[in-house]
């Protein structure tokens, strides 16, 4: 099992990070690390298009926490779009919906 | 008259991460068979997933680099799905989450068992040095 990531970003300091598959214990660095390296790259806004994943555990949720932590210390912002109604769930469970500014889709977000 | 039977299933995985996956999918298969809707079934892979994850990053804690085996025993009756996940580590990550969400304070982890609580009809989570961890978690079936 596995994740797949593409980024697309833009000369303004925008990158948009397309991911599918199942975001779990075994698949999170993977995401933890392309949006680290957005993050150091100098990326001021990433949009993470969520339409593709499948599933997402707890795992998933801190690593997203931990990338918007570390993009708002540079005065930027993690934000997400697109999420499947059973992803929005959990964000409304943790009360995470309350920290993430959530697009219903990327181009909602641009 | 009728007798109320149960059957037991029991799934023995090693504690590492490619293999929650596995777990979430031979209990979301025993979920089906009992017919619980496809929301439910999510619910409890998630669930199962979560208690999993619990007892692997125990397991990958320093100084525990010993591989260690998860037990996820499943027991189903007429009205419901009791889910038990057993290791030999010791620790529960659930903590409150802070009353106010700002930044400096959000947690980067200790969502799992949290999800379970709030996805599962009961959660107990039991630890001691003496016979490690079992994160308990029944799901009823709905009329």
């Amino acid at each position: 099992m596995d994740i797949n990531i593409t980024t697309r970003t833009d000369d303004e300091g925008k990158a948009v990070v397309f991911i599918s598959g199942e975001v779990d214990v075994s698949t999170t660095q993977k995401m933890k690390a392309a949006l680290a390296e957005l993050i150091e790259g100098g990326y001021g806004r990433i949009i993470i298009d969520m339409s593709g994943v499948q599933f997402l555990d707890s795992t998933g949720l801190g690593a997203l926490v931990g990338a918007y932590k570390k993009l708002r210390e540079r005065n930027g912002e993690v934000e997400l779009a697109a999420l499947p109604p059973h992803i929005k769930r959990l964000f409304e469970i943790t009360r995470l919906d309350s920290v993430f500014r959530i697009h219903d889709s990327v181009e909602q977000a641009a | 008259m009728e007798t109320q039977t149960c059957s037991v299933v029991e799934l023995r995985i090693p504690a590492k991460p490619e293999f929650v996956s596995v777990a979430r999918l031979g209990v979301s298969a025993i979920a089906n068979m009992m017919n619980f809707g496809y929301d439910v079934i999510d619910d409890i892979k998630l669930a199962v997933g979560e208690a999993c994850t619990n007892a692997i990053l125990h397991a990958l804690a320093p100084g525990k680099e010993e591989v260690r085996e998860i037990i996820i025993r499943c027991r189903l009756e007429i009205d419901s799905l009791t889910i038990e996940v057993h290791d030999s580590g010791v620790g529960c990550d659930f903590e409150e989450l802070p009353r106010e969400m700002d930044i400096e304070s959000l947690p980067e982890a200790g969502y799992g068992l949290l999800l379970i609580n709030a996805i599962m009809d009961e959660m107990q989570c039991m630890t001691s040095p003496e016979t490690g961890t079992v994160v308990r978690m029944v799901k009823r079936a709905r009329q």
